[in-house]
């Protein structure tokens, strides 16, 4: 398959060692990424979309027009990307009057949004158009032994309606994509809890984003897998913060879906940045005996 | 009237509540439609709530009824309640009349914005993308740290573009129903 790849911000900004492992892992499953330039932010499901719902669509429009004038589909690798992008895009398809109000926008810089851009968050796509049998035979280096906590975050499910994903309150998806890897998923309690970067308080972010870790370092997995760069940040730079505060070391090394996959089909913990981590998963590379420094 | 933000005491025999249906009316206008009236009070979208559940000011069918009544002030006043909203989407899930009470609160959280009430780090993100095109800001070490990792540069964004996109509309743009009602 073949569709553009919307990086976003956080990926390419902060986490470029994300945007490595999904331009390294996605061409050994045959999917052909295609880069589309003139893409903006998606722009931001939360803080953005509040300040102004009308900018927070012409936006995204701009940004489906621009694949939809290129002839292709998009693939995300962010669930905030996936948030505005498919919920933009179901609104502009099923609403008439806003797509024509938001077109009128469009006008301003000669460009026309018709409504025929699909958006997939690329997990979705592995598991519907390129299969788990050819995910598993992309491995080289199976992930034996190694335990994955799920961690699945909101918005890659979340409205179900529109995102039609999986069941919000049973999913399947992630834990099918870490089983091809060789790897085990752990149930823990907290899988459902959303990882608090959208609140703004002093304590709710911090509370939530706890709550998450504690669940998980009670089952003793060796890391705990996302497939969300703010999720993943909540968990990362978040986890030093609970330390320094709380004074509570939890451990729990937040490893981001296509890092895994990438060591799955032999990349090194360099190539994949995983040695950036501000919690490196330690006992993970220990048990595929591919320790970092 | 009191000016605190709502309790878990039954709003009936909390503090008065005064009804007022022009800023009803805001509501019902930047959400586009009508949609929050079917709301019956279930406190369906309470149960799985994670802020409800962490913290005890937060809860969204108290939202719900004073949004339903225009009482707006305790919602959209400078360190608003609904700012403690998740945006996790499970009362959109679990909400049987389909009224969205996730998307009620980006509708007051938008009115907030209007007042001109909204927290800082929401303004900060909002103004980089208008400004920039990204809601990150670009370190000049980026650049060699994403060569060091084989990576393109990171594509320019046509920032002119999103400023001229992004100017409010004239009248003559406007729709005879907009989805939502604009700042005078």
């Amino acid at each position: 398959m073949k569709a553009i790849f919307f990086p976003g911000c956080l990926i390419p900004i902060k986490y470029p060692q994300m945007e490595r492992a999904i331009r390294s892992t996605l061409p050994r499953l045959g999917i052909e990424i295609v880069d589309l330039p003139g893409l903006s932010c998606c722009p931001d499901p939360i803080f953005f979309k509040a300040t102004d719902p009308l900018d927070w669509l012409t936006l995204a429009a701009r940004n489906l027009s621009l694949a939809e004038e290129a002839g292709l589909d998009i693939f995300t690798v962010c669930s905030g990307c996936t948030a505005t992008l498919s919920e933009a895009s179901h609104l502009l398809r099923e609403d008439e009057a806003l797509r024509e109000r938001v077109n009128r926008r469009l006008a301003r810089i000669g460009r026309r949004y018709a409504g025929h851009v699909a958006v997939r968050h690329i997990v979705t796509w592995i598991r519907e158009r390129v299969g788990l049998d050819r995910l598993r035979e992309s491995v080289v280096r199976p992930l034996d032994g190694v335990t994955v906590a799920l961690h699945y975050g909101c918005h890659l499910l979340k409205p179900s309606k529109i995102m039609r994903v999986d069941d919000p309150d049973d999913p399947q998806i992630l834990g099918e994509l870490v089983s091809a890897t060789g790897a085990s998923v752990v149930r823990h309690a907290e899988r459902f809890l959303c990882c608090g970067k959208g609140c703004v308080d002093a304590e709710l972010p911090e509370t939530m984003t706890h709550a998450v870790l504690a669940s998980i370092a009670a089952t003793g997995a060796d890391c705990m897998g996302v497939v969300c760069p703010t999720c993943f940040s909540s968990f990362d730079t978040g986890q030093l913060v609970i330390a320094r505060k709380r004074g509570e070391r939890l451990e729990v090394p937040p490893v981001y879906y296509f890092q895994l996959l990438g060591l799955a089909q032999g990349m090194s913990p360099e190539e994949l940045g995983l040695h950036r981590h501000r919690v490196p998963p330690r006992s993970l590379l220990a048990k595929i005996g591919a320790a970092t420094r | 009237m009191a000016d605190e933000t709502p309790t878990r005491t039954p709003a009936g025999r909390g503090p008065a509540i005064t009804v007022d249906p022009v800023r009803r009316r805001r509501v019902l206008g930047a959400l586009g439609g009508n949609h929050v009236r079917f709301c019956y009070q279930c406190g369906a979208c309470v149960g799985d709530c994670p802020s409800a559940r962490f913290h005890p000011g937060f809860n969204p069918r108290e939202i719900m009824l004073l949004a339903l009544l225009g009482a707006l002030d305790r919602l959209i006043a400078p360190d608003g309640i609904i700012w403690r909203c998740s945006n996790c989407y499970t009362c959109y899930e679990r909400c049987p009349q389909d009224v969205r009470p996730v998307d009620v609160i980006l509708a007051l959280k938008s009115l907030a914005c209007e007042d001109g009430t909204a927290p800082a780090e929401v303004v900060e993100v909002a103004e980089s993308i208008r400004r920039t095109g990204r809601s990150a800001p670009v370190l000049a070490s980026l650049a060699a740290k994403r060569a060091q990792l084989g990576l393109p540069p990171l594509p320019p964004v046509d920032v002119a573009e999103i400023a001229v996109l992004l100017a409010p509309e004239k009248a003559a743009d406007a729709p005879t129903h907009p989805p939502r009602e604009e700042g005078a």
